[in-house]
């Protein structure tokens, strides 16, 4: 079996696990005034399952990720969401849906501890006539059991997060996505501006998530170090569609970076 | 960036070091020795100094430039600042004072029409800030020279109106004393007590570790000792003067909003990282709202005592004609008290501190007989100070604070 599939002009469904997917965007469209971001682009996320979204810059993954996480909509083609197509108009509908999204900057607070952030806008609170007083308690057992699902019991809950390292707050952002028990996390450049250990234990993570039945789908440029490595299926888009897709365990960076640029040499070389 | 993948330290139960808790727990410490160095330097100038009556009046004179410390904090943590609350201050107290005089207002209500206003315009400034998007520098900077026209246009002929038997006096000159001020420390230390046991309580009964050293015992200890302290000082002079038993309230209500509630806890997420609090849904636009309803408010609550305390309002109120050095001690007492001007970091204490200083430097010159412009030039050194040692802190232990 050759390591990647050309699709055609016709659509072809993309080879993945059994079972209905968790989401199912087919021929995803989604125009930007003059400019064509999504020209039929499709992705299945399974659970248990962790997608690569990969492509140069301007193939329409950050765009793809965008709309599946409700920041923007799409002009033409069919989102499912556990088999039912869904109309998704903000991000709060995703959040509602099980769909939460890690983004690259992390957007967390630097002077609050790990459990304000985890929490932070939906606390657990006291009543309304003694001001809405945090339950720190709660938050912190809450956060302590989401810290040992992902084995971070050794992370600090007290320490303001601008204290910690890179990965930590990489751990920290994702924890926070899982805190309210999605069904999808989508991942934004986890592994940028990490370290290559940080960006191992930060694999380590996504594995786990996964092996609890999370669908999982990664933006990612670490094509060699992370993405052949750390995911199932690599999904390669060019222009606004895909152009290929792989079995992680069957293919070489140097074949996912030709797919991305076009070029046809790793190809050759596997043939 | 040092990643421990390999070797992950149980952080979690790491003992933190001395620069770590500099830049946490006890980033109030230099702020705290700094001013009882400054008292016994004072002590030994001065056998007046150490008084129960002066330390009294020391602690009335603080009173003012702390409540406006305390209001305007609330603007700098959400990384704001506003430059209007000395107008603001001196327009309410002129505004309450013509109520009173020429139109017969009783205090009683006159008093809350003025804390109203400035709240009012407050959130006014704050709303101009989020939605026109001009920088709140600007806004209250116009607002404040604005303000101050008006505070011209109200007053009469005569530029003042004295206060005098109206009964707005006698905010200045209530004192609680004897067993009514132990009465009052006593229901105080009751409710501070029963915050820190409760929260206490839950963790127990939540099975998370409870610090009972340093979260239990040092603060219910170390509040009511201080608080005795405090008490028999004044009780010993006349008893505890009413506006510092307001700013003494403001403070314990302050500090349980900022430290305890969901409102404070955005009010530091949107200094640090208004995106961030924005995308976890938290309302960025109405929590600045708030934060310069409050800063206006407090501040006209601020300028009725300033008022009743000078037994009248005029064109001195507020600090004068732009805002004067009430303006700037304001900001000065909130800054040595550890706010930062880049928001989200600050605690309550930070109010009480920084006036204290500012206070403790004026009352103290002046018994030395020491010069105004000496009291301005000292007390704008340990302003630079005062950020020039947190910010040294950092550098040595590699902490930033927060």
């Amino acid at each position: 079996m050759p390591p990647f599939y050309i699709f055609s002009e016709e659509k072809v469904l993309l080879e993945t696990k059994n079972g209905t997917p968790l989401i199912s965007m087919r021929n995803i469209k989604k125009s930007f005034g003059s400019v064509h971001a999504l020209q039929g682009a499709s992705l299945n996320v399974h659970a248990g399952e962790i997608v690569a979204l990969v492509g140069d810059n301007g193939a329409g993954k950050s765009t793809l990720v965008k709309v599946m996480a409700g920041v923007h909509g799409w002009d033409a083609g069919d989102y499912e969401f556990e088999g039912k197509p869904v109309k998704i108009k903000n991000p709060s509908d995703a959040n509602n849906l099980g769909i939460q999204t890690v983004y690259q900057d992390l957007a967390l607070c630097d002077n609050l501890d790990a459990v304000q952030n985890l929490f932070l806008g939906r606390e657990l609170a006291g009543p309304k006539i003694f001001g809405s007083r945090v339950r720190r308690a709660a938050c912190e057992v809450r956060a302590k059991e989401v810290m040992a699902r992902m084995r971070l019991s050794n992370l600090s809950l007290s320490r303001p997060v601008g204290a910690m390292s890179g990965g930590q707050r990489q751990n920290i952002a994702i924890a926070r996505s899982i805190l309210w028990t999605p069904k999808v996390v989508i991942l934004d450049e986890p592994t940028a501006a990490l370290s290559h250990s940080a960006a191992a234990q930060v694999s380590s993570l996504i594995r786990t998530l996964a092996d609890e039945g999370l669908g999982v789908v990664v933006v990612s440029h670490d094509i060699h170090h992370f993405v052949v490595e750390a995911t199932d299926r690599i999904e390669v888009m060019r222009l606004g569609a895909n152009v290929a897709s792989f079995k992680s365990s069957d293919v070489t960076g140097e074949q996912v970076v030709n797919a991305m640029v076009g070029g046809d040499e790793g190809a050759n070389l596997a043939g | 960036m040092t990643e421990t993948l390999d070797t992950p330290q149980p952080e979690a139960h790491r003992k933190r070091t001395f620069g770590e808790l500099l830049t946490s727990d006890l980033r109030a410490l230099p702020v705290i020795i700094g001013l009882v160095a400054l008292w016994v330097f004072f002590a030994t100038q001065s056998d007046v100094f150490l008084t129960a009556r002066n330390l009294s009046n020391l602690f009335v004179q603080s009173t003012v430039v702390g409540i406006m410390a305390l209001g305007l904090m609330f603007v700098l943590l959400v990384k704001e600042i506003d430059l209007s609350v000395a107008a603001i201050n001196g327009v309410t107290a002129v505004l309450m004072a013509k109520l009173v005089v020429e139109f017969g207002f009783s205090p009683w209500i006159s008093i809350p029409i003025a804390i109203v206003f400035g709240a009012a315009v407050g959130s006014m400034s704050a709303r101009w800030v989020t939605f026109v998007g001009v920088p709140s520098f600007v806004v209250t900077l116009g607002l404040g020279l604005a303000l101050n026209g008006v505070q011209l246009l109200l007053l009469p002929q005569t530029a003042r109106y004295g206060l005098l038997g109206t009964g707005v006096e006698v905010i200045a000159q209530t004192k609680i004393s004897g067993a009514s001020a132990w009465l009052v420390l006593a229901i105080g230390l009751a409710v501070f007590s029963s915050l820190v046991v409760s929260s206490m309580a839950r963790r127990k009964k939540a099975g998370l570790s409870v610090a009972v050293m340093s979260g239990l015992i040092l603060p219910i200890v170390g509040g009511t000792v201080f608080g005795i302290i405090v008490v028999a000082i004044l009780n010993s002079h006349q008893g505890i003067p009413l506006v510092t038993l307001t700013f003494a309230i403001l403070l314990g209500i302050g500090g349980y909003v900022l430290k305890e509630t969901t409102f404070g806890l955005h009010i530091y997420a949107v200094g640090n990282n208004d995106e961030a609090a924005r995308r976890a849904g938290i309302k960025v636009e109405n929590i600045k709202m708030a934060a310069f309803a409050i800063a206006g408010g407090v501040a006209a609550l601020a300028g009725v005592i300033a008022a009743s305390r000078t037994l009248g309002v005029g064109v001195f109120s507020g600090g004068g004609i732009g805002g004067g050095t009430l303006l700037l001690e304001s900001i000065a007492a909130a800054v040595i008290g550890g706010v930062s001007l880049f928001g989200g970091r600050g605690s309550i204490h930070a109010a009480l501190l920084g006036a204290l200083v500012i206070g403790s430097v004026q009352n103290g010159l002046n018994l030395m007989g020491v010069e105004n412009e000496i009291r301005l030039i000292v007390t704008g050194l340990l302003l630079v100070l005062a950020v020039s040692i947190d910010k040294l802190i950092e550098r040595f232990t590699g902490q930033q604070s927060f």
